[in-house]
């Protein structure tokens, strides 16, 4: 899924500010898994900053609503009319939903709520971690499935680095275990260490971002017009 | 003083400690805890949610305790404990938007406690009668 955390209540306040008619919009998939942007959050932070927004004595409105997703149009429907009386949308999508909301809504001011961070997995409630960086041309066969891209703070291919120690990785020994150990422990339990022998050739970059803004074409499931 | 709301206290209390504390108290004890606070009861406190307790001040009441059982003794184990750490990020959440902490306060309460019920309630009045009063609602739900 995408992750995402919260922005600092004081910088949503900032950016809120002046409007007087606010729709708080949570999304029900990725961010509600990752207890960033789901109902729940949508109504602790709209309650938030109504409670803020008393404090200092604003004439603003806040409501709050959630729909399925974010990156899709259809769900959108359900929203429309509380979209159409707000002034501006908070929205609690991942950075797609937010750009996604606002070409819906061609004309409205939608704001983004939340930092959007990784595709990453729940390792257990409250903790997420990454695992994919999307790079459009997927090694992880040749890794035993644990990806270089996403878990080598470098993006090594032909790892490790001089920095690994004890299993943890020079940019953040207390926090950040070295990819390359995880790569080289799953290999070794598969019994494939001699894989890791071969040199990995220049990795093309151009299906991830350096390619520019991706896009998919299914010829056979776009709908005739 | 300043004068508090006309709404009272939100008391959300575990059924198997705070709220068989509280059914314990009689006489005059009992008729100043039941003016002072609206007792709601939880399965376990662990179900007293952050969203939940910011909505009671959104509604007006001037504060919420939180009433649980003492953390090693929780029939669900770990109830207790995580109410702690919901009514911690509640109480931030208030300093945040501007409001004080005060209004939200958890403690823990045995079922033979009544008496220490009957002081949390009583030192909960007065920390908010020392606070300025909160505003009243402008905007709102739909
Ligand atoms: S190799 Fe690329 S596509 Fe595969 S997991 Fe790593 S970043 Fe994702
Ligand atoms: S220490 Fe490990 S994870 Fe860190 S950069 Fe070097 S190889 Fe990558």
């Amino acid at each position: 899924m995408i992750t995402a955390v919260q922005k600092p209540f004081a910088e949503i306040q900032a950016m809120v500010e002046g409007y007087s008619n606010l729709l708080v919009l949570g999304c029900g998939t990725c961010v509600t898994v990752c207890m960033a942007g789901g109902e729940k959050e949508a109504g602790i932070l709209a309650s938030t900053l109504r409670l803020a927004g008393r404090q200092k004595g604003l004439k603003m409105r806040i409501v709050e609503d959630t729909i399925e997703r974010q990156c899709d149009r259809e769900f959108f429907d359900t929203v429309r009319d509380k979209v159409e009386a707000a002034d501006a949308v908070l929205s609690l999508a991942c950075g797609v939903g937010v750009q996604f909301c606002s070409e819906v809504f061609a004309g409205k001011r939608v704001l983004p709520g939340l930092n959007t961070r990784f595709y990453g997995t729940t390792e257990q409630q409250g903790i997420w971690s990454e695992r994919c960086a999307g790079c459009g041309t997927c090694v992880l066969d040749r890794f035993g499935g644990v990806c270089p891209v996403a878990r080598c703070s470098k993006s090594l291919l032909n790892g490790p680095c001089g920095g690994s120690q004890n299993g943890m990785c020079e940019v953040d020994q207390e926090n950040i275990q070295c990819g390359w150990q995880l790569i080289y422990d799953r290999m070794k339990s598969l019994g494939l260490l001699h894989l890791l022998e071969e040199n990995q050739p220049i990795k093309d970059w151009r299906t991830g971002r350096d390619g520019g803004p991706g896009k998919i074409v299914r010829e056979d499931m776009v709908l005739d017009t | 003083m300043a004068k508090q709301s006309e709404k009272k206290i939100v008391a959300f209390c575990c059924e198997n400690s705070a709220l068989k504390a509280a059914e314990a108290l009689d006489g005059p004890a009992a008729l100043e805890v039941l003016a002072a606070v609206e007792l709601v009861r939880l399965p376990c406190t662990g179900k007293a949610e952050t969203g939940l307790l910011l909505e009671c001040l959104e509604k007006g009441h001037p504060g919420v305790l939180v009433l649980g059982c003492p953390a090693d003794n929780c029939k669900f184990l770990v109830g207790s404990s995580r109410a702690r750490k919901r009514v911690e990020v509640t109480r931030r959440l208030l300093k945040e938007a501007g409001l004080s902490e005060e209004r939200v306060h958890m403690d823990f309460v045995s079922s033979v406690d009544a008496h220490r019920l009957g002081r949390i309630v009583r030192e909960m009045q007065e920390r908010l009668a020392a606070l300025e009063p909160a505003p009243t609602p402008i905007g709102g739900k739909s």
